[in-house]
């Protein structure tokens, strides 16, 4: 008797362990899908070119599965103080239900990984920018994000403005290489939107043209972006041994 | 402000001195030896400085482009041929050039090259445009292939053009007047500019394929061996308990205290 006391209150232990350790998780992963969320001003223009809205939906998800987990994991340290099998029940399966839909927001955000890497975003923009005449306003709507985003983050290119020299793209098939090593928008422009010095701009003098690549700005909400993905993996490998740790308690206990 | 063979200006700097007078402090005791060596020499060109270099100080981010460079401007080099025009040689074979081609001619015509010519003539300059000594803090350099609107233009035959492929070059500057080549540089180093490679070259990186495959084939056992043992759970131990030997709530199992009436406790009756 004494045997089975001990193990009932190690089990007990344990599980109500397992549940704090849900809920600190839960409230955790909400915060930082509320930052995903909060923060993504900066991936806006990259995600308009991208097309991709699905990185959204995988944050929100997250928001509301992490705060299902942290109301759950209290049910579920009532249930297990008390012993009693529907409670016990009621927790599993609404347990199971999160699960589901974490799994969702989880594999949902290790797919979207791809599109926000930065040798995908090189490709993209060296096959989509086009022209960047200031004057010429009928560029397509792709070069303008990307030169809205070149202007707002002091920016040139994805790594830096030597992608332009380093790889063919469609600004180079028509801008000749000797008048636009890169776009103007590298330039260091002044308050009427005109380079300081082209000359200057042109041979790549330090102080008038952008130097830093414009993947630097935007890999904050990335790597946040990356911890959902793999933050909600390993919340949900730890409920899944508290699951199955409370189905073998509720099976053993008699109501 | 900014054209091919000025000195460049760093804003900020002070105006630099242009060194106006021909003749420099140093020469007028060259001068004698000169007019000595003159009639000797008439006909021979002086190899003078150093030769021209790929700029290294200040450090440009476009020093080599696909189809331009940057060069030195050969400052106190030719400080003795204040007469002579400064013209620099671009060629991509070093033996097809001699001294006596003459600049502007279809021989040295930049639009001919390089299917026609192997060399070609550009960036003519006189002495006072490379002012000796360089001011310090300004930026001297010459940009090789920075004209495009006479790079078809026939009747611009000494255009400093974009050059038409990677390379290797070989440049020099050659001081000539009106009685022919009097000085140059020593042929540079060969010059090779960037190639640039195609787009689908970029590897998109297949880590993140394989990171999305493990955790969707992970999470998927997972979920797959919950449903499973939720089914067994509610299948096998549905409504009779099924551990009850396994471990028992300590708490239902109350033991009754029966108050018996012990007649063992009570004193004997004395019969």
């Amino acid at each position: 008797m004494a045997k089975s006391d001990d193990c009932v209150h190690i089990l007990q232990g344990l599980l109500v362990f397992g549940n704090v350790v849900i809920g600190m998780c839960g409230i955790a992963l909400t915060a930082e899908c509320i930052y995903v969320v909060a923060n993504s001003h900066g991936l806006d223009p990259l995600l308009k070119v991208t097309e991709n809205s699905d990185i959204y939906a995988a944050a929100w998800i997250g928001i509301f599965v992490g705060l299902a987990l942290f109301v759950l994991s209290i049910l579920g340290i009532i249930a297990v103080i008390t012993a009693s099998r529907t409670l016990l029940l009621v927790y599993i399966i609404l347990m199971l239900i999160t699960f589901a839909f974490e799994m969702a927001s989880c594999i949902t955000a290790a797919t979207q990984q791809e599109s926000l890497a930065p040798e995908f975003l090189l490709k993209q923009m060296l096959n989509g920018y086009e022209s960047s005449d200031a004057a010429n306003n009928s560029g397509n709507e792709f070069t303008k994000t990307w030169d809205d985003l070149m202007r707002q983050n002091h920016c040139c290119g994805v790594k830096g403005p030597s992608d332009w020299q380093e790889y063919m793209s469609a600004f180079r098939a028509t801008h000749s290489d000797a008048d636009y090593p890169w776009p103007r928008t590298c330039c260091v422009m002044n308050e009427e939107q005109h380079p300081i010095s082209l000359d200057g701009c042109k041979l790549g003098v330090p102080g008038y043209y952008k130097s830093n690549g414009c993947y630097d700005a935007i890999s904050g909400p990335v790597k946040a972006y990356r911890g959902v993905a793999w933050f909600g993996f390993a919340i949900l490998c730890w409920t899944f041994c508290v699951l199955l740790g409370t189905m073998f308690y509720w099976s053993g206990i008699e109501d | 402000m900014w054209a091919d063979g000025d000195h460049r200006r760093v804003p900020g700097d002070k105006e630099p001195q242009l060194h106006s007078r021909p003749g420099h402090r140093g020469t007028r005791t060259m001068l004698p030896l000169l007019l000595l060596l003159l009639p000797a020499a008439r006909g021979t060109v002086v190899t003078v400085g150093p030769e021209p270099a790929l700029t290294q100080d200040p450090r440009l981010e476009m020093v080599t482009t696909a189809s331009t460079f940057v060069l030195d401007q050969p400052r106190c080099v030719f400080q003795n041929y204040s007469d002579a025009v400064i013209w620099l040689v671009v060629t991509n074979d070093k033996g097809a050039f001699n001294n006596s081609m003459k600049p502007g001619t279809s021989k040295t015509a930049f639009q001919k090259f390089p299917d026609e010519v192997s060399a070609y003539m550009t960036l003519n300059v006189t002495l006072p445009s490379y002012p000796c000594p360089k001011p310090a803090g300004d930026i001297t350099v010459l940009r090789v292939g920075s004209e495009t609107s006479c790079a078809k233009d026939m009747s611009r035959p000494t255009c400093n053009g974009p050059l038409p492929g990677p390379g290797p070059y070989w440049v020099k500057f050659l001081a000539l007047d009106d009685s022919g080549p009097v000085a140059e540089t020593k042929w540079s180093m060969p010059i090779m500019l960037r190639t640039a490679q195609p787009a689908s070259n970029i590897s998109t990186g297949s880590g993140y394929r394989d990171g999305m495959i493990a955790i969707t084939t992970i999470l998927s056992i997972l979920f797959a061996i919950l449903l499973a043992a939720l089914l067994a759970m509610l299948v096998f131990c549905g409504s009779e308990s099924c551990g009850s030997s396994t471990f028992s709530k300590a708490e239902s199992v109350s033991v009754r205290r029966y108050n018996t009436h012990h007649v063992y406790d009570q004193p004997c009756a004395r019969l």
